[in-house]
């Protein structure tokens, strides 16, 4: 006899609804969690040793791989650039060129993905053992709001030090890549730092600081988020960390779509 | 003053956890709730605590009250030492902040320490405890803030026998010295029989036993019977629970 529910289709029809319906889960989570945020900070009830206290999380353990992976991409994109343009007679281009993809693209996301492996992923899986372990009851219990103490000091730490350690790595960046440029095309560091300006200006300077204070308060919020709504133990605990790296990729990589339509349409 | 308990429901997925509790417990005095695993126990806690909120039915609080709760598990911060983790209602609580300075607060926490026999383990982390050690932490953080309504979570489960005598007689040491209105939800017997002056017993979500220790353990009730024997037979089906 026929039975639907034993049907492939069937079956695929629920695995894609559970999808979805978690998807939904997780985007209201999301969206409750920022509303709780946002209202906190209307009132100005801010710990601030707490926001001390996670800045420096936020500035100082990201530095080291941010700078790296900046300074990486930057070389790579000067070494393969300088030669072609030295051999078409633009090696003048090669500091604009860089400039303009790292201050305007790369430095923001390069960093925002080094912020979030190191600091969104720790902050999911923190703050998602200390619900599995009973430690967020323990504080509605003793009357401190867990939103107050967890979550806006690092909603406000991204928010305030990505764009620092964006700052940090787009200069870390250009300077590998005129390194770089000066012994791959022979282009001097004076020519490729006036060509720099060439192209780029202070607009796209503050666009840049404005994305990455976005994309700090987004990596920031989902991490919390995820780590916040988790329930059950230490396999939870790790489906949480990987659903707030995820959606904070996925985040990151659709508020660049939307300030490059934005700004550069 | 009391801590009352009136007609209280709690729905989960269209499933009765709690079905028309009612219940009265006097300062100085303790409740022992009783019941096998998924009986409503620890959910009973967590709604007068304000963990979770009641679907129907109500809660009435004394006057001014306190509410602490120690933890199955003593829910300590692990990334706090012992003495951040007592004080940290004094310090990250709205209406206490700024109210103590650091001396008053380190004051306090001794206080609290010794009252629960433990002394000079300020600077240790949770981690570096033993399992009676962070119960007895947690008891400290409870009382911090001088609670009338203390509710224990199974506070011996997981302890050898002697560190549970031990627990259990500082469950009625910091109910005499507080004038608290206790809970303590647990499955030891022991416990029951030293730090509880009255039991009430859930099975799927309504009370089916309510009296004194003593009725308890020799009374004619049968879900007590099958409870206090640990028999497989009797009216609470586990098998099919």
């Amino acid at each position: 006899m026929f039975e639907l529910n034993k049907t492939l289709t069937y079956q695929g029809f629920l695995l894609f609804w559970k999808q979805i319906r978690e998807f939904l889960i997780t985007l209201g989570n999301i969206g409750c969690d920022f509303s709780r945020v946002f209202a906190h900070l209307l009132t100005f009830k801010i710990n601030f040793k707490e926001v001390v206290e996670q800045s420096k999380r936020f500035a100082f353990d990201s530095l080291p791989i941010s700078l790296a992976i900046v300074g990486m991409t930057a070389s790579i994109i000067a070494m393969q650039l300088a030669p072609e343009l030295a051999k078409q007679g633009g090696a003048d281009y090669t500091g604009m060129l860089s400039a303009l993809v790292m201050v305007r693209e790369l430095a923001a996301v390069m960093s925002g993905f080094a912020i979030i492996s190191m600091v969104g992923s720790s902050f999911a899986s923190e703050i998602a053992s200390m619900s599995v372990t009973e430690q967020i009851n323990a504080m509605k219990v003793l009357r401190v709001d867990p939103i107050e103490y967890l979550m806006v000091p690092r909603f406000l730490a991204g928010v305030l030090f990505m764009p620092v350690v964006f700052i940090v790595s787009a200069f870390f960046g250009l300077l590998c890549a005129g390194l770089v440029s000066h012994f791959c095309a022979d282009l001097s560091i004076l020519n490729y730092i006036t060509s720099m300006w060439h192209g780029l200006y202070i607009r796209d300077i503050f666009i840049a600081i404005l994305k990455s204070s976005v994309f700090g308060g987004t990596i920031a919020l989902i991490s919390c988020s995820c780590g916040y709504a988790t329930r059950g133990g230490a396999k939870e605990v790790g489906l949480a960390t990987t659903k707030a790296v995820v959606w904070s990729f996925l985040a990151i990589a659709m508020w660049d779509f939307i300030f490059a339509a934005i700004f550069y349409l | 003053m009391s801590l009352e308990i009136k007609n209280l429901t709690k729905i989960f997925d269209g499933r009765k956890i709690l079905n028309d509790i009612s219940l009265k417990v006097e300062n100085g005095q303790t409740l022992g709730v009783v019941g096998f695993s998924g009986s409503g126990k620890s959910t009973l806690l967590k709604i007068i605590s304000g963990i979770l909120y009641e679907d129907k039915g109500e809660i009435i609080y004394p006057e001014n009250s306190e509410i602490a709760m120690a933890f199955q598990y003593s829910a300590l911060f692990d990334f706090l030492n012992v003495h951040d983790n007592i004080a940290f209602p004094l310090v990250e609580r709205k209406e206490f902040r700024g109210k103590y300075s650091n001396e008053e607060i380190s004051k306090i926490v001794s206080e609290k320490l010794k009252m629960v026999g433990l002394e000079g383990i300020e600077e240790k982390f949770p981690s570096e405890l033993s399992g009676g050690m962070q119960k007895r932490v947690g008891f400290a953080r409870a009382i911090v803030t001088n609670p009338n309504i203390i509710l224990y979570d199974e506070p011996t489960a997981g302890l050898d026998p002697v560190t549970s005598t031990m627990i259990e007689d500082y469950i009625v040491h910091l109910k005499k010295e507080l004038n608290a209105a206790c809970i303590v939800v647990t499955h030891q017997l022991s416990t029951i029989k030293r730090a509880v002056d009255n039991v009430i017993m859930l099975y799927q979500g309504d009370i089916v036993f309510q009296g004194s220790v003593q009725d308890l353990l020799y009374g004619n009730n049968e879900y007590a019977r099958q409870f206090v024997s640990a028999s497989i037979q009797g009216p609470m089906n586990i098998a099919t629970k």
